[in-house]
This record gives structure tokens, C-alpha cells and sequence, in this order.
């Protein structure tokens, strides 16, 4: 019996439940911390029958929704259930305790679920939240029938808070209760508080402090927020002459608090912006309060959060309409419910992922070709053609042509195969025009022959002034990347042979040209060679593609399903660990270690290895590797280093972090810097030992406060070994 | 005034102006300097003859070559050639460019392991391999290339005495429709004996098969031969992958690209008649690019090409020793270079020139080596000008062979100067002396001493 207990309370449902329970606490500040959910919930029983009356209301929603088997996750994240506990402790703080008010609060808390889920289903194909709009509409219609019911008793226990508060924490928290409510703090800061507590229906400064420390450990930006929303109302106050600390205000004093910690930092990615909107929004949420308590007098109703929730979704409702993507002030589109998270997460994704914009195109041609004409280029690259390239062949000399270069035939680049960019569909083949003399330009054919191909439905590449009769595709033909299909010639525009290459996004001969950078090149010059990603060569660059290595990309091709044993040496708990590849339903692949139970997603392509997110244990090995193969290219060359950043919560150390958090919407003073270094390789065409080093650091102001070295030895079973190289500590993977 | 040198009259039938059917009359132009440097200033100071190599012209027709195959296929390796060209200075410009090595003895493969040259990157050809040198080669996992069943089978002993497999290819003889056919070395396509002996290296673990291998011959002047032969080794791999599903890293075509010399005999000079790298390139990257193997599993491409890379950046330098007529009424030049040490004059007709300004008039003359021997001519007809004792001579395009297949025949080898790409002048080899010769010669007890 116990061990049936035992494993239900094991099992992933009941997990479920109990966050569903604690992240409805949280989610009142739309966090799921759970130090914080439980600073709250003890709030709430500071009032103590209050207390579980709430968390009553908070159970029947839970169950409800999961009886309802509506969406487990949004369950498990108390979207539904803060709303019903909102209504639970509105009652609660009403009425006493009666058998009444527990029926009264369960059908409370159901109406407000079925509330919840209906509004989400309305207003939530606007991509706006529903906030507490259900927990108002609860409150007003049980407030308004509930004065009908006899059977329920005004508490009275409101008036008696000692007495609770002594059967609770007997003199010593009576004491501090009466010391805070009587210590001498700035009208400012004690009006803060009370406003805090009344979130929660209550009156008093202790509560505030609590919630405010809470918030505190929660989020350093969502706590400075709260702060200067307030101050701003109180401003405003004080600036038309009335006075905030009137309990009819201050009671409200939540929704200049609320409002900005959702618009400066929640719902918007926390910006200069963003904090400015809460300056504009929070004075307009006073006038609201003032005018809607006047409206709502007249029905015996509160307004509780009706500003804030207002102005909140009249905002974001508007930011939708706004024509353009504005990075300034940017909407949260994955919401990791931590303004910080949200911010350090939007960073490096706008640092590392501006890839992702574009798709992977490479050069069309062989060997290495120097640009002779690059994007608004002063000879044809301009207006709706700016964003081209010409390419042609030189020779140590610079000269593009052997003898006198008087005839085609003498050029470089004549008559050399023209590959496809990547891979695709031919759109359009022209192949009947005639190369020119060296010199003559035909105009009316102004691209000559040339290839248009299809790689998806908003990205075409174009390669123009192709040699006569060369072209090996027909249209409709798939091409592969690197697939041979023409020569470079000397038709239409061209007075000497070289090869147009521009990106489109329609499919016709003579649309205009798309900025689109190169996924993937070498860049020569002095001699060196240095790969570049996702960048627009230049006029005068001598480029070429570069090669996949086949070792590195087996040995970070992943299939979900595999396991990749490790034995262990110079770790404390572990002589042998072992990491699963799994993928979610939405097609994101992962790493996941079953001891520290955290997972590592990671996207794996053509020429490219990244981690992408972790979750889990900080510190762990698999941290470690996230850490350490934090991006991979595909391509071996010796010395070639790969730069980037990882999110600072990822890595930087929490305590430095924290007083970081209250400046970073503004400036970032640190960085967690990435680097790889392609250390060896023993045999260039069939390798079977590859070395990499890697080094992740921490920086403040350009300082390093620590670093973490790694070595990723790669076999041609793939990853053979990965050590972590501490000073301290240092551990070894050994693949098994 | 200088006095005019005496020239014994004679007369001679003038062809200026009217082109007969060899085109105009020869009009031989002086070759004064190398790369900026002064000839006569050279042999001043390094002594006559000598052999002068151009860094400059190395780097730059390699890098010629090189651009020719990569525009124009994915995966492109050179391997040097060291018997064209073993000098080390000469072998480390090659690795300086990237070049692996390609060698044919264990002589020579030990030249490229004491150059520094990784045992992974030297390719092992020939039909001379000794158990020694299998054995190092395959504890270097140097890439072997089987030229004929007897050496399979010493591999075969080899590798299982070491527990390690060999990395090999084979070497594959075959009919790209071309005269001479070579099928003296390797093993011949059409008649199966290349499909055998590849059947024999699969099925044996000893044996890791990497690559395959031909060489069609030498000085090859249709480019369209190399296509014949890459399509045939690359249908070769195809086969390979169908009974095995074994993919081979890299085709070898070997060497024998034809250098801008005129070989003896040949009607139009080399310079208007070889094909260019761009010919070869084009040749076998589409026949490649044209074949059944996939596109994802296209092999290198390594190319062993020797001749045509340093034939160019070698110059002889000499000094005429007589003026001479002979009883038919031609005349006879002497200079103090031979076929000793010009071993490639037995097929090409070398271009010669004088170093120096001359006057404009040529005669049909015949240029003679030192030697106290019949068959040491270096030209056996040629329109040349009037060179005085003394006087320079500069023979071109000599870079290929003669610096490995030269003898040391009544007189020593002279040195060797490089002229790098700043124009500076090295030494890079010695000239032979008494001392170095008589370094290795031992005489017996009783011959030592004697009256006469």
C-alpha cells in the first residue's frame, strides 16, 4: 500500500499536479519560481483560514483542468489556477468559514476555469493573454449572488489578525507583525507594500516585505520594476494633488505594479522601451482607476486589477498592428517566464541565430575565384540589382587572362564549371544567347544565359552570363549543392567573361535582387585562409567554398535513440554515465542525462553543430558538454577558430549575475564567450583522429572572471573522448 | 671601338623575310637574365656549367596547375613527383605549396621521410619495393600503390607479421586508345586482371583498399586520354561499390602531362602543340564529374604530375669552349655542356640561346657537349648565331630529370643555384669534387702503390 503510495507520488501526473498547484501561486507574478510560490502561499495563510481557502480553490481548478484533460501544460504552469485562487482568497477574506462558502468556493473556482479556458480560446488567437480577467469576472458575479445568500457570514477575522496571527506564531510573530506595521518607513515604501500585499487581499506591511523579497530572488528586473512603476503612480499622485495613501488607492496600488512588470519586462523583452512605455501606461492606468472605481461605486463592486488588465492587453493589442518587427521594443515569443531568462535568451539569440533568417547558400563555382564586383558595386550593382556579385578567376599576377586576353578562351574563368548554390528545383533556363567579343556587350539579352533556381518558396538564386550550349539542366531538374550546371561564359552584358550570381525572391529572369549573405566560405588572403559564415564577401575578396569534414559530421550526427556511453575518470559520483538522444514532438532534438536529469537541445545540419538550450543541472557533466561543444562546424581547418555566446544564465555565475540583472535591459557589461579551436587531424582525405579545444570564459567590461577548458577527441566511431580540463578537478569521458 | 670578332666568310643562302613551310626563319632571342639575375655574372660566380632553378616559376606554374583542377572538381591533391626533381630544396617548395609526396624507391621514400613529409602523405609507386621498405611504409601508413601480384603477396605477409592493415591502391594499366600503350606496370583493366586482383585485396584483411591508380604514359599530348582513363577508373569504383559497397577516397591519374618542350621529330614546336592544365583538367574533371559514382561520394582527385610542373623553372648555363667547321661545310659549336648532364637531349630538341647580344645572322650549326664521345650532341641542327669561346650559352626548360638522371662521367656535376622570389641567389646543391668522389672509392691492400 505504502509502496503504491510512494511510486504515485513518484509518478510524472502527480509532479504535474503539485507544480500546477505552486506555479498558481507564482504565476500571480507571472513566475513559476517555487521559493517564490511558497513565499506567497505563506502569505496567504497569514490570514490562515483565508490561506486555505485559497489553496482550496487553487485544488479545484488543478483537478479540474486535468479531469478535464485540457492541455497538461498549461495546467502544470497555473495559467488556469491563479485565477481561481485570486477568486478562493477574495471569498475567503469576505466570508467566514463555513460549509456554504467551501461549496460556494468550489463552484467559484470552477466558473473561473471555465472562464479561463473559454477567454483563452477567444482572445488567445490574438496572441494576447488572458491575464486575471477570468479571477475578475469570478469575483464580481460570486460577489454580487453571494449577497443573496444568508447561509454566508461576513468574516470578521479581518478585525482580528492578532488573534490569528498568535494562534499561528504566537507572540514573537505578533510582534513583528505589529512592528512593521508600525516601524517608521517612508510613506513611499510603506504605501509599496500595502499595495503588494492587497494583490493578495491583504492590508499589511509584512506581507508586502515578504512578497517584495520574493520578488526579489524571483526576478532582480521584475523587482526594480515594480518599484519604479509604483513610483511613478505615486509621482502622478502627488503631481494632480491626490493622495495615494487613501485606502481606496493604495488598496489598488497593485495594478501600477503589475502593469509595469508586465509590459517592462514580461510580455516585451526588458528594453530602454519598454521601460518607457511603463512611464507612459502607468499614469494612464491611475486615470482608468479613478474613473472605473467611480463607474463601479455606483454597482458596490471593486475594480481590483480591471487598469492594469485594461491597459495591459489594449497595449499588446496594439504592438501587434505595428507593420514592421521592431527589435527595440520586441515582443517575448517563447515565454520562459523570468524577465531575465526572457532578455538574456532574446540576446544571444539576436548574437547567434541571425543565421536562422536565411537559408544555406554557398558559392557557385570551384576553387577560388575573387569578387570583382560586390553589392552596390559602382559599375551594375545598384538600384534593384544592388545586392549581386560578380566573380572571376585571377592569377598570382592579378591579371584575369593569359596573352593579350583578346579572346574568350584567354580568361581565367572561361569555360569553368558553374555549380549549384544549394539545393533546389530549376525555375528558368535561358541557353540560346551568343558569348560576345571581348569588349561587346549585348543589350538586349542583358543577363544572357543563365539559371534560375527554385530552394524554397521565398528564396531563388540566379547565375547569369553563362557560356552558350552549356548549361546540363533543364527546368524542373532537382540540383544538389555543388552539382555542376553550366560554364561560366560571356553572354549578354558582359564585355569580358565573368559570372553573375544574385538572390531573389521571384522567380523571374530580371527581378530584383534579395540581401542574402553566404552561409559558409574561405576567405583567402596573405596566403591564410580563414572560414567565414553567414557574411556578404566583398569587392575584392578572393573566396572559395569550404569542405565538410566527414569524420567531425559523423561524429556530431546524433540519431534520437542512440546512447552514448561514457566511462568516467576524477568524478566523485560517477565511474560511468550515460546520455540519451531524444527528440520532442515538435521536432527538437536532445541530450538528456537520466542521473542529473538534465537535457541539452541541440540542432545538428549539413555543416553546422549547435546547442541551442539546456535545462537541468548547472555543473553537471552534461552541462559541461553543452558548454564545450557549444557550436561545431563541420569543416576541418587547421587553426580556424569558431566564436560565439553563450546566454549568460547559462554560464555566468549567479552571484556576480545578480546585480547585473538590474542594469542589463540597458547595457550588458558581461559576456559568456565561446571558442573552438581545431587543434589536430591526422590524415587530410580519410582522417581517423580529429582534437578539438575549446574554451568557454566569462567576461565583465572586457575582465575574465573564470574559465572552463575543454578537449572533444573525435575517432571514426565519433566522440571517443571528452575531457574537461579544471585545475581543480579535472574529469574525463571516455566514449565506451 | 672594340674590334669586331673575325667571322671566316661563307656563304649562305638568305631566308629572311620569306617564310618557307617551317614559317619564318629561326630568329634566336638572347637569354641574358633569369628572374632579373645576370647569367654571366652567375657563372662568374658559381663556375660553368650550371644549373639555375627559378623559385618564382616552381610556385607559380604549381599554382597554375593547382587553380586549373580546383575550378573545376571538389577535392584536388598533388603529389610530387621526387624522381623528376629530388633536390630538397626543390621537394620542399612542393610541400610548401601542399603537395604530398609521390616516390618510387626506397631511396627515395626515405628522402621524403627525412624531408619531413608525413608517412601518411607519401605515395609509394613502383615496381621496386623491398620488404624493408613495405614494412616501414606500412607501419607509416603510407599509401602503397601494388604494382604487380608479387608484391600483393609480400604485403599480405607483411601485414599479418604486424597485425596492421595496409593502405593501398593499385596501379591499373589500361587502353585509353593512345600508342604506345603502357602495360608494363600494374595490373590490366580489360583483361580482368585489375578486377582479380581487387577482388583479392577486399576479401583480404590485410589490406584497407583506398585509392586506385594510373599512370597512361609519358609525355601525353592528347588530353583526351586522361578522360578515357578517369572514366574507366571511376567505373572501376562504381563496380567496386556495387559488389563491395566499399567507397574509394581518391582516384590517382598519375603524371605524364606533356611540358612546352618539342620532343625530337616533332613537326610544330611543343609550346603551340601541348595540351595546357586546362586541357588535362577539363578532361578528367568532367569525365569524373560525368561518371556513375555518386555526387556525394565523389573521391579525390590526386594528380602525380612531375614534368610539366618544373620543367620551365630549370635552366642549364654554359660557356662555349669552340667554334669548329666541319668537312661538310657546317659549322660545329663546343660548350662545356653534355648529355652527362642534359640526359633529356636524347628526345627533346632544347631550346638554346645565347646569353648574351649577338649579331643578327644565324647559321645552320651543330651543338656538341664535351664529352670524348660520338653520340654527345645537344643539337643536331639548329639556326644559331656566332658565340665566341668564352662566351655564355642558357639552355631552357630543363627542370625535369636531368637533376636526378644526370652522370658523373669524366668530370664532376656542377652545382646547383635557386634564385628565390626576391631575386636572391642560393646554392642548393654542391658541385662534385676529388674529395667527394674519391669518398666512396676503395682500393684493396695490394693495389695500393705502384712504379712505373
Amino acid at each position: 500500500m505504502t509502496s503504491k503510495l510512494s511510486q504515485h507520488i513518484k509518478s510524472d501526473q502527480f509532479r504535474l499536479f503539485i507544480d500546477s498547484l505552486l506555479n498558481s501561486y507564482s504565476q500571480i507574478f507571472f513566475s513559476t519560481y517555487k521559493p517564490f510560490a511558497i513565499l506567497i502561499l505563506l502569505v496567504t495563510c497569514i490570514d490562515f483560514y483565508t490561506g486555505i481557502i485559497g489553496f482550496l480553490a487553487v485544488c479545484v481548478t488543478s483537478i479540474g483542468g486535468f479531469a478535464l484533460n485540457l492541455d497538461k501544460t498549461t495546467v502544470s504552469k497555473g495559467l488556469y489556477g491563479f485565477n481561481g485562487l485570486l477568486v478562493g482568497l477574495g471569498l475567503g477574506m469576505y466570508y467566514s468559514l463555513s460549509w456554504p462558502l467551501i461549496l460556494i468556493v468550489i463552484l467559484a473556482g470552477i466558473l473561473t476555469l471555465f472562464i479561463s479556458v473559454s477567454l483563452q480560446g477567444v482572445i488567445g488567437k490574438y496572441h494576447i493573454p488572458v491575464l486575471s480577467i477570468p479571477f475578475l469576472l469570478g469575483i464580481w458575479i460570486f460577489t454580487i449572488a453571494t449577497k443573496h445568500f444568508d447561509a454566508l457570514g461576513i468574516s470578521e477575522r479581518g478585525i482580528y489578525t492578532m488573534n490569528e496571527l498568535y494562534v499561528i506564531g504566537g507572540h514573537s510573530l505578533v510582534k513583528m507583525y505589529e512592528f512593521f506595521n508600525a516601524a517608521e518607513i517612508p510613506s513611499f515604501f510603506k504605501v509599496y507594500f500595502i499595495s503588494l500585499s492587497a494583490i493578495l487581499f491583504q492590508y499589511n506591511v509584512m506581507a508586502g516585505i515578504i512578497l517584495s523579497i520574493g520578488l526579489l530572488l524571483f526576478s532582480r528586473i521584475a523587482f526594480s520594476l515594480s518599484l519604479i512603476g509604483f513610483l511613478i503612480a505615486y509621482t502622478f499622485y502627488q503631481s494632480i494633488n491626490a493622495d495615494i495613501t487613501l485606502i481606496e488607492y493604495s488598496y489598488i496600488g497593485f495594478n501600477y505594479i503589475l502593469t509595469a512588470i508586465a509590459i517592462g519586462g514580461f510580455f516585451l523583452i526588458p528594453s530602454p522601451r519598454s521601460y518607457l512605455s511603463v512611464g507612459i501606461l502607468v499614469p494612464l492606468v491611475a486615470i482608468l482607476s479613478i474613473s472605473l472605481s467611480t463607474i463601479f461605486m455606483q454597482f458596490g463592486l471593486a475594480i481590483y486589477s480591471l487598469p492594469f488588465n485594461m491597459l495591459v492587453l489594449l497595449f499588446l493589442y496594439v504592438l501587434k498592428f505595428r507593420m514592421s518587427y521592431s527589435p527595440k521594443l520586441a515582443e517575448v515569443y517563447q515565454q520562459h517566464n523570468s524577465p531575465e531568462l526572457n532578455l538574456y535568451t532574446y540576446i544571444n539569440n539576436q548574437e547567434r541565430y541571425h543565421f536562422l533568417n536565411y537559408i544555406p547558400i554557398e558559392l557557385p563555382f570551384m576553387g577560388v575565384w575573387k569578387v570583382s564586383q560586390g553589392h552596390d558595386g559602382e559599375y551594375t550593382h545598384q538600384h534593384n540589382y544592388r545586392y549581386a556579385w560578380d566573380f572571376v578567376i585571377e592569377d598570382n599576377h592579378d591579371k584575369q587572362f593569359d596573352n593579350q586576353g583578346d579572346f574568350v578562351e584567354d580568361y581565367h574563368c572561361f569555360n569553368k564549371p558553374v555549380v549549384a548554390c544549394g539545393n533546389g528545383v530549376i525555375e528558368e533556363v535561358v541557353d540560346y544567347v551568343d558569348d560576345n567579343a571581348i569588349g561587346e556587350v549585348n543589350l538586349e539579352h542583358n543577363w544572357g544565359n543563365t539559371v534560375i533556381i527554385k530552394h524554397n518558396p521565398y528564396v531563388f538564386s540566379k547565375v547569369s552570363h553563362l557560356k552558350k550550349d552549356s548549361i546540363a539542366v533543364k527546368k524542373g531538374d532537382a540540383v544538389t549543392l555543388g552539382q555542376t550546371i553550366a560554364k561560366c561564359g560571356n553572354s549578354g552584358r558582359s564585355p569580358y567573361p565573368h559570372l553573375h550570381f544574385q538572390l531573389q525572391s521571384y522567380p523571374y529572369i530580371g527581378s530584383e535582387t534579395l540581401h542574402h549573405p553566404i552561409s559558409n566560405f574561405l576567405m583567402h588572403k596573405n596566403g591564410k585562409q580563414t572560414l567565414v559564415n553567414y557574411q556578404v564577401p566583398e569587392q575584392g575578396d578572393t573566396i572559395s567554398n569550404a569542405e565538410t569534414n566527414e569524420l567531425l559530421n559523423k561524429a556530431f550526427h546524433f540519431v534520437p535513440g542512440q546512447n552514448l556511453k561514457f566511462k568516467v575518470a576524477g568524478h566523485k559520483k560517477f565511474a560511468e554515465i550515460e546520455w540519451q538522444v531524444n527528440i520532442t514532438p515538435d521536432n527538437r532534438t536532445y541530450l538528456a542525462c537520466p542521473n542529473s536529469k538534465s537535457k541539452a537541445y541541440f540542432v545538428s545540419t549539413d555543416n553546422l553543430f549547435y546547442f541551442t538550450h539546456f535545462e537541468g543541472k548547472k555543473g553537471s557533466l552534461l552541462h559541461h558538454f553543452y558548454l564545450g561543444a557549444f557550436k561545431v562546424q563541420k569543416s576541418f581547418y587547421a587553426h580556424h577558430q569558431v566564436i560565439d555566446q553563450i546566454p549568460l544564465h547559462q554560464y555566468f555565475p549567479k552571484k556576480y549575475r545578480w546585480p547585473l540583472d538590474f542594469i542589463s535591459p540597458f547595457v550588458q557589461l558581461a559576456k559568456s564567450r565561446y571558442k573552438l579551436n581545431y587543434q589536430s587531424i591526422d590524415d587530410v582525405f580519410s582522417p581517423s583522429k580529429i582534437e578539438l579545444h575549446s574554451e568557454t570564459s566569462n567576461l565583465f567590461v572586457g575582465k575574465t572572471l573564470n574559465k572552463n577548458n575543454y578537449i572533444i577527441k573525435i575517432n571514426t566511431q565519433g566522440i571517443d573522448e571528452f575531457n574537461v580540463l579544471q585545475t581543480s578537478n579535472p574529469v574525463s569521458l571516455k566514449r565506451t | 671601338m672594340e674590334k669586331l670578332a673575325y667571322e671566316k666568310p661563307m656563304i649562305n643562302k638568305i631566308s629572311a623575310g620569306v617564310p618557307d613551310k617551317f614559317g619564318l626563319g629561326a630568329n634566336i632571342k638572347p637569354v641574358t637574365h633569369i628572374d632579373g639575375v645576370s647569367i654571366t655574372e652567375l657563372i662568374e660566380k658559381y663556375g660553368s656549367p650550371l644549373y639555375v632553378l627559378s623559385e618564382k616559376t616552381i610556385r607559380e606554374t604549381y599554382q597554375k596547375a593547382l587553380n586549373a583542377f580546383k575550378t573545376r572538381y571538389q577535392k584536388v591533391q598533388f603529389a610530387w613527383s621526387y624522381k623528376t626533381n629530388y633536390l630538397n630544396a626543390v621537394c620542399n617548395i612542393y610541400h610548401q605549396e601542399g603537395s604530398w609526396a609521390e616516390v618510387v624507391s626506397g631511396f627515395e621514400y626515405q628522402k621524403a621521410i627525412t624531408n619531413g613529409v608525413p608517412g601518411n602523405k607519401i605515395i609509394f609507386n613502383g615496381p621496386d619495393k623491398s620488404r624493408e621498405d613495405l614494412t616501414l611504409a606500412i607501419k607509416n601508413e603510407s599509401l602503397i600503390h601494388i604494382d604487380h601480384q608479387d608484391e600483393f603477396y609480400d604485403i599480405q605477409s607483411i601485414a599479418r607479421e604486424l597485425n596492421k592493415k595496409a593502405r593501398v591502391a593499385i596501379r591499373v594499366n589500361m587502353d585509353t586508345g593512345i600508342f604506345p600503350k603502357w602495360v608494363r606496370f600494374g595490373f590490366n583493366l580489360e583483361n580482368g586482371e585489375a578486377w582479380a586482383i581487387l577482388n583479392k585485396i577486399m576479401t583480404d584483411d590485410g589490406f584497407e583498399l583506398i585509392g586506385l591508380h594510373t599512370h597512361i604514359g609519358t609525355y601525353i599530348m592528347d588530353a583526351n586520354a586522361y578522360g578515357v582513363a578517369a572514366a574507366k577508373l571511376a567505373q572501376l569504383a562504381v563496380r567496386l561499390e556495387h559488389k563491395y559497397n566499399h567507397h574509394i577516397k581518391y582516384i590517382d591519374m598519375g603524371g605524364g602531362f606533356a611540358s612546352k618542350n618539342t620532343l625530337k621529330g616533332a613537326y610544330l614546336p611543343g609550346s603551340d602543340t601541348c595540351p595546357s592544365f586546362d586541357d588535362y583538367a577539363e578532361a578528367i574533371a568532367s569525365a569524373l564529374q560525368h561518371s556513375d559514382i555518386k555526387y556525394d561520394q565523389m573521391p579525390m582527385l590526386i594528380l602525380e604530375t612531375g614534368r610539366a610542373l618544373i620543367d620551365d623553372a630549370g635552366f642549364l648555363a654554359g660557356t662555349a669552349l669552340a667554334n669548329k667547321r666541319l668537312p661538310d661545310g657546317r659549322r660545329s659549336l663546343i660548350i662545356d655542356i653534355g648529355v652527362n648532364l642534359l640526359f633529356t637531349s636524347f628526345w627533346y630538341e632544347h631550346l638554346i640561346a645565347p646569353a648574351q647580344m649577338t649579331p643578327p645572322y644565324t647559321e645552320d650549326t651543330i651543338i656538341y657537349g664535351p664529352l670524348c664521345m660520338n653520340i654527345d650532341v645537344i643539337r643536331e641542327a639548329i639556326k644559331f648565331p656566332v658565340i665566341e669561346k668564352g662566351e655564355h650559352v642558357v639552355l631552357s626548360r630543363i627542370g625535369a630529370y636531368n637533376m636526378t638522371q644526370w652522370m658523373q662521367f669524366i668530370t664532376f656535376r656542377p652545382k646547383i643555384v635557386m634564385i628565390d622570389t626576391n631575386g636572391e641567389t642560393h646554392v642548393v646543391r654542391e658541385n662534385e669534387n676529388h674529395e667527394t668522389m674519391n669518398a666512396l672509392d676503395r682500393v684493396p691492400e695490394h693495389l695500393k702503390g705502384f712504379e712505373l
